[in-house]
């Protein structure tokens, strides 16, 4: 039989054990630990909402039998704005327009880091005149702003396997769907074509590209000396380890991260974790200089990435940039 | 909107203040520890024991936080006010504008002569052991607080939620919160914090370029855009009008009256009759509501300090159009007229906000408080706004005007 996943998963809990830290000339003790409880929870009024997403692939809402109001999701029974006169339950559409532009998550909680980034949206379904919350994703590779704005056309998108809760459903531009898929009540994800993750044409480097590159190398080895070196920097990459391989069209090399410590290996790494893809090494070399974030670098396309869920490293990476920053900055300041 | 307020029955003023170091993290410190720190410095810096302190008003944000699920009744000995009245305030970032407004009451109302606010947060022992970091597992925590059927399980976050309203006030207003003037602001409240000596940042001085090429954390905001979470404790002592006058009497330092309180929590969902998206309209009723009880006509002219709940400088832009100070859609003006810039009229955060001096969050607007009481006190100015937002979408404000005789 198939291994049924847990509701919280096995790699997020830590092991029994303490450790002691320094401070002042005193120790003080961190305890591992956490704070849980489980439940069989009650899903009440919202039983056929729910159980609709799960088993018909519908999206339900509630009209006020006085004001007439459709509000999707269904809140409540009874109407707040009409003396609490009853509602009754109403299938709505599944495509509407954002409400309004949504923002995108590029730094998730511990729950979604592997999710991120994912817009969140408020969809006015067709029928509705209230907003439903969801969950947003392009087919198109890394969601970056401007793809998605007030108004936007969007279609709900149902997980092959529901369990009958809010994540069975998902929204994408209805404009990345064909007319029959647009038109289709319960859309499935796995009908959707999502653009397979490809390696960027980063075409052929100049002669001289090659030898200026050759500087710039020298310029980032000695710039991550400086960050292992540095006590308050290299918290950010604290018991870290990833080898990453980066590509541009004039050289090639491994990025190695291995816990508080960095620096780079010349060559193609014989393996790594992900690939990183850039047409000028001056990018990288910028963002670990504090000179614009690595991740706005992907934002705006002008690096690439193999794996989304290696943000939490690009986040490592940038954070390295601002705490060597910083410790500099406050060396000044305090003189 | 709501009706119209009644007055406080009786007067009161802030006799003592204080707060702990704001730290990204105290190892060194539990929580109890923390509070009892706040509270001893609030006792002297008014004069008092314990003995004379009548109730006790906690700010406290999230139990998963403090790990137990009623973090306060340990401190009730822990600070010497065994057998007297203690009321926990958990309202979410809100929380400690709430837990002032319900220790006003308190005194207002004539039920007690005398009242401890205490507000107090440990947010950073909340540990990702997978990215071995304290920040996701933090605002996972927070995370919690999305609404549990339709909004946690799709990565509802603090961050993403008032982005959604800074988005939403964007649609219509595309010219105004430019980020050149965002990148300004954070750029100014670096600047104030160097002379907060509490403050978890006091010597993170930022140019408006360097916000400008920070990262994106939530789409439109930016790292140097956002509060930084802080472990810390504050503590006002507040009393009724005679006993205010004769500690102030005995301190030698003048009491600080609150003139105004207003309070307002919104519609969580959004969609017809259910909200004014794009609008912060908590923020706006809360402080008409102040501005009617401390009877403020023009805020603009009227307060000259405002500690404004800055979670995201976006949101502060707005919430102080709001509030009235800059016309909605021109909330840029707050720079681009030199409103809060230095020499202007307005003073905003000058404990450098929670973007500097941090976000301890149930200490957070009590620190607030505490710094604009110091800005009144020794440079003489005569009123002051403090403010307050929390919970998803800024759904919950709070505002309270204080006021210098002197």
């Amino acid at each position: 039989m198939e291994q049924r996943k847990k509701v919280i998963p096995e790699s997020y809990i830590p092991i029994e054990a303490s450790r002691t830290l320094r401070m002042e000339d005193k120790d003080y003790l961190l305890m591992n630990d956490a704070m849980y409880t489980f439940y069989e929870r009650s899903m009440g009024e919202f039983s056929q909402f729910f159980m609709a997403l799960r088993d018909e692939k519908k999206i339900l809402g509630c009209r006020c039998s006085a004001c007439g109001v459709v509000r999707c999701p269904p809140m409540l029974t009874h109407c707040p704005d009409c003396a609490f006169a009853p509602t009754e339950p109403v299938e709505v559409g599944q495509t509407g327009k954002l409400l309004s532009t949504p923002p995108i998550t590029y730094f998730a909680t511990s729950m979604f880091l592997d999710k991120a980034p994912f817009g969140r949206g408020r969809l006015v379904l067709e029928g509705a005149d209230t907003a439903l919350s969801i969950m947003l994703y392009t087919t198109t590779g890394i969601l970056t702003p401007g793809i998605m704005k007030k108004g936007t056309e969007i279609k709900i998108v149902f997980q092959d396997e529901r369990t009958g809760q809010i994540s069975d459903i998902f929204g994408v531009p209805t404009s990345e769907l064909t007319p029959e898929q647009a038109q289709k009540p319960g859309l499935l994800a796995s009908e959707l074509n999502w653009a397979a993750v490809k390696e960027p044409d980063l075409g052929q480097a100049t002669e001289e590209a090659k030898r200026a590159s050759q500087g710039t190398l020298v310029e980032l080895e000695a710039l991550l000396k400086e960050m292992s070196a540095s006590k308050r920097a290299s918290k950010a990459i604290e018991n870290w380890k990833r080898t990453i391989a980066v590509k541009t069209p004039a050289v090639e090399f491994g990025l190695i991260i291995d816990n508080g410590r960095i620096w780079l290996e010349r060559g193609r790494p014989q393996s790594s974790d992900f690939v990183m893809a850039t047409e000028d090494i001056r990018v990288l070399l910028d963002g670990l200089d504090y000179k614009g974030a690595i991740t706005d670098a992907i934002v705006k396309r002008k690096l690439w990435i193999s794996k989304n869920i290696e943000f939490v490293t690009i986040f490592k990476l940038d954070r390295l940039a601002r705490f060597l920053a910083r410790e500099k900055k406050e060396g000044a300041a305090k003189g | 909107m709501a009706k119209k307020k009644s007055f406080a029955a009786r007067k009161v003023g802030i006799v003592g203040a204080s707060v702990t170091p704001f730290k990204g993290r105290w190892v060194e410190k539990t929580f109890y520890d923390l509070a009892q720190w706040a509270t001893r410095d609030a006792l002297k810096d008014a004069g008092i024991s314990p003995a004379e302190v009548d109730a006790v008003a906690y700010g406290i944000y999230n139990d998963i936080f403090e790990r137990a699920a009623i973090p306060e009744h340990p401190l009730q000995g822990i600070i010497g006010l065994p057998n007297k009245p203690g009321i926990r305030v958990t309202n979410g970032g809100a929380t400690g504008i709430y837990t002032i407004a319900s220790a006003f009451a308190f005194v207002a109302s004539g039920m007690y002569d005398t009242a401890l606010v205490l507000g107090v947060e440990k947010a950073t022992d909340c540990y990702d052991f997978v990215s071995r970091s304290a920040t996701p597992e933090v605002i996972k925590t927070i995370a919690w607080s999305g609404d549990s059927f339709f909004e946690q399980k799709i990565g509802w976050t603090a961050s993403d939620s008032y982005a959604e309203v800074i988005l939403a006030y964007m649609d219509e207003h595309p010219g105004d919160l430019k980020p050149e003037v965002t990148a300004k602001i954070s750029s100014v409240l670096s600047e104030h914090v160097k002379t907060n000596p509490y403050a978890q940042r006091q010597f993170d001085q930022v140019t408006p370029e360097e916000v400008l090429n920070s990262r994106y954390i939530v789409y439109p905001l930016k790292e140097m855009e956002i509060c930084v979470y802080s472990e810390g404790a504050a503590a006002l002592v507040l009393a009724e009008e005679e006993t205010a006058k004769a500690i102030a009497k005995n301190t030698g330092r003048p009491v600080v009256w609150i003139t105004g309180v207003g309070l307002s929590n919104e519609w969580s969902f959004a969609g017809k009759g259910m909200n004014h998206w794009g609008r912060i309209y908590s923020h706006h009723v809360a402080a008409q509501q102040a501005y009617e009880m401390a009877g403020i006509t023009d805020p603009a002219k009227e307060i000259q300090v405002v500690e404004l709940h800055d979670a995201f400088i976006q949101q502060l832009e707005i919430s102080m159009a709001e509030m009235g100070f800059v016309p909605m859609g021109r909330a840029d003006a707050l720079v681009d007229d030199g409103l809060m810039l230095d020499g202007g009229p307005i003073s905003v955060n000058p404990s450098g906000g929670l973007l500097y001096c941090g976000h301890a969050v149930g200490a957070s607007n009590i620190m607030s408080a505490w710094a604009a009481r110091n800005e009144l006190i020794d440079k003489g100015k005569h009123r002051a706004l403090v403010h307050g937002t929390g919970s998803t979408i800024c759904q919950y404000g709070g505002v309270a005007i204080l006021e210098h005789e002197d």
